[in-house]
């Protein structure tokens, strides 16, 4: 108790940075990759796409935030274990950040894959199992989270291929695409806007200090569906067809309609990322600031504050106007052969599923989700060459992530120890 | 830092450069007619500059094979088979060795075509040509096949070209038969070795339309996956 109320402000200060640096590290290089199919389908500039990100990452992070971090913070480790020590939890949680943010500059600067999820997931049970004891982490929790790894591609894999039929059944394969494109893309936007918020009021907002009965809630979420359609009808209206651009490839203005509905799904996919990966930041933080605000109590029904949440969001805005809008164009100009109509069904899938994640309080992995939203159209044979070497590399970064995560935040705690004393 | 999944996951794909392979396919064969009329007049420098712009386009199209042949490893994930897609490479290759063996050979043995044959050999020439255009139109509408997922409708507008290939390949058939009925009565007159190669011309140009024909259906084979 003692070393929390001696070294109490330090360790926040500490805390702050190492969660600002994780933050930065989410948006100079995730956010890339959550905004990759939106660019690289030409729907959007580089320039629209950082400001989507900025915007909607930001948002995200804040609103719907909420959930996931909880889970980072007090899911993956049983906290009554630490009720007698609970400046073993700063140490782990500090050990953690520091560990995932340093091997995601390791591994990055490498070239070898990583995720940040995993590499604080990693890092958290890595500390708590070697550090404190095997029965400090919640397994069945872990458990949960694993699986969610392997379900949450194939959730958006699924769910991409059904849209993407869907397309194809009412519009792209039909006698007038351009006509049922204006006819259907609207329910879609609907679509986008339904989900996307329905998770949000039901589960994120109740960290904002937010909460709806379930009628309201739909009444919600309906209205906003009905608000983006709005909005977004208007925009295609003023799209008209133009023939001559319809010679050499038959589906150019059809696709401009598809673009309309790539920015508003842009905008969902950097919102579900912000709700999911900000956690990876901010959650050890708020763990750390939970102890330390009590004076060492565990399980303080403490809820997150407001701030921790914007430094996650800003940190993640900061990472991606310094460095990651590099990235984005690096990946836009990359990516050629996705077109709008394509690049939306993988989107709306992976925000989708990342949303339900984030609602549900799980961490998993944008890219991995969105790598199988993707190998979804493919199998629908909407894409004309994927490489499936990345599937090995998702398993790869499974398999070299989560030790690598673990052995560093090992080595950290032990040196935060003995710093500051047992 | 380096490694994107996302960005990693898309490979390059493989159906701009077999339309570019095939268009240039189609260029070698689309030179034959002017080299008929050439060999004809017996003007040498001009069939023979015809020749060689024939053997240059089918060195580019070897060029453009084996480049995509590279570019294709076997772990892509493509709506189509690879296998078909590299035979179907072979196939469109053939369409450029052909012509260039067939202007090749005439022009090496200066052949002079006798008057009676000539002007059905400029008609399968130019039936060869328009079925080679066929084939090309049908290989440039993969993008849009892509773009539909290999939707219904779509496969019913390239069914429709194959149809197209495959009777203007059969007219093909029509007028080699009628050249060798015309050449059979000639074959006395004729000097013995040249009446023989005057049957392999007809053959060769024959086996163009034949392989215009076989990118068609195997294209039907890719569609079909």
């Amino acid at each position: 108790m003692e070393i929390i109320a001696n070294y109490g402000d330090i360790l926040l200060i500490l805390a702050v940075v190492f969660g600002l640096f994780m933050a930065w590290g989410v948006g100079a290089n995730d956010v890339a990759n959550a905004m990759g199919t939106s660019v690289g389908s030409g729907a959007i500039t580089i320039k629209q796409a950082i400001i989507i990100a900025v915007i909607f990452e930001f948002a995200g992070a804040i609103l719907a935030g909420g959930e996931v971090t909880a889970t980072i913070r007090k899911g993956i480790l049983d906290a009554s274990i630490f009720t007698d020590s609970p400046h073993l939890l700063v140490y782990g949680m500090l050990a953690s950040l520091l560990a995932a943010g340093m091997w995601l500059m390791i591994a990055s600067s490498l070239g070898w894959p990583v995720s940040t999820t995993h590499s604080i997931v990693g890092a958290i049970v890595g500390f708590g199992a070697v550090g404190v004891g095997v029965d400090a982490v919640a397994w069945g929790k872990v458990g949960t989270i694993a699986m969610s790894w392997i379900v949450s591609p194939l959730l958006a894999g699924t769910l991409a291929f059904m849209l993407f039929r869907s397309l194809q059944d009412l519009i792209i394969d039909t006698k007038e695409p351009f006509k049922n494109a204006q006819k259907y893309v609207p329910f879609y936007m609907f679509l986008v806007g339904f989900v996307i918020s329905l998770v949000t009021i039901f589960k994120g907002l109740k960290h904002v200090g937010l909460e709806f009965d379930t009628l309201t809630s739909y009444m919600l979420a309906i209205g906003f569906g009905v608000l983006v359609m709005t909005v977004g009808t208007i925009l295609i209206r003023r799209i008209k067809i133009d023939p001559s651009e319809n010679e050499d490839f038959h589906f150019t203005s059809m696709e401009r309609i598809f673009s309309v509905l790539m920015v508003i799904t842009a905008a969902a996919m950097a919102f579900a990322h912000g709700s999911n990966d900000v956690a990876n930041a901010i959650g050890p933080l708020a763990a750390i600031y939970g102890v330390i605000e009590s004076g060492g109590l565990i399980g303080a029904k403490s809820s997150l504050p407001v701030w921790v949440l914007l430094v996650g969001g800003g940190g993640i805005v900061f990472g991606l106007v310094t460095y990651g809008h590099k990235v984005i164009a690096t990946i836009g100009t990359g990516i050629t052969q996705l077109t709008p109509s394509r690049g939306f069904a993988a989107t709306l899938a992976a925000a989708a599923t990342v949303v339900i994640a984030s609602g549900t309080g799980l961490p998993v992995s944008t890219t991995q989700v969105l790598v199988g939203a993707v190998l979804g159209v493919g199998l629908a044979r909407g894409l004309a060459a994927l490489d499936t070497r990345v599937i090995n590399k998702i398993f790869l970064s499974w398999i070299v992530t989560l030790p690598a995560g673990a052995l560093m935040s090992i080595i950290f705690f032990f040196m935060l120890k003995g710093m500051f004393g047992a | 830092m380096a490694t994107n999944n996302i960005y990693g996951l898309f490979g390059k794909s493989p159906i701009s450069p077999l339309q570019q392979h095939m268009s240039h396919a189609h260029s070698c064969i689309g030179e034959l007619n002017g080299f008929m009329i050439a060999i004809h007049a017996q003007d040498w420098d001009e069939a023979e500059k015809i020749r060689s712009t024939i053997a240059t386009k089918e060195g580019e199209a070897d060029v453009l094979k084996k480049k995509l042949r590279l570019s294709l490893p076997s772990t892509f994930m493509m709506p189509f088979s690879r296998r078909d897609l590299l035979d179907l490479l072979l196939i469109q290759d053939s369409i450029a060795n052909t012509a260039k063996d067939v202007s090749g050979l005439m022009i090496n043995r200066k052949m002079t075509l006798p008057d009676e044959i000539f002007e059905d050999i400029i008609e399968l020439t130019e039936v060869c040509i328009k079925t080679s255009a066929m084939a090309l139109k049908a290989i440039n509408e993969l993008d849009e096949l892509l773009e539909t997922a290999f939707g219904t409708r779509e496969q019913k507008v390239v069914n429709h070209i194959i149809s197209r290939i495959n009777d203007l390949e059969s007219e093909s058939d029509k007028i080699q038969h009628k050249i060798r009925a015309k050449l059979f009565p000639l074959e006395a007159s004729l000097p013995p070795v040249d009446v023989m190669f005057y049957y392999r011309a007809v053959e060769w140009l024959g086996e163009l339309a034949d392989s215009a024909q076989r990118v068609g259906s195997r294209l039907e084979v890719l569609l079909a996956k």
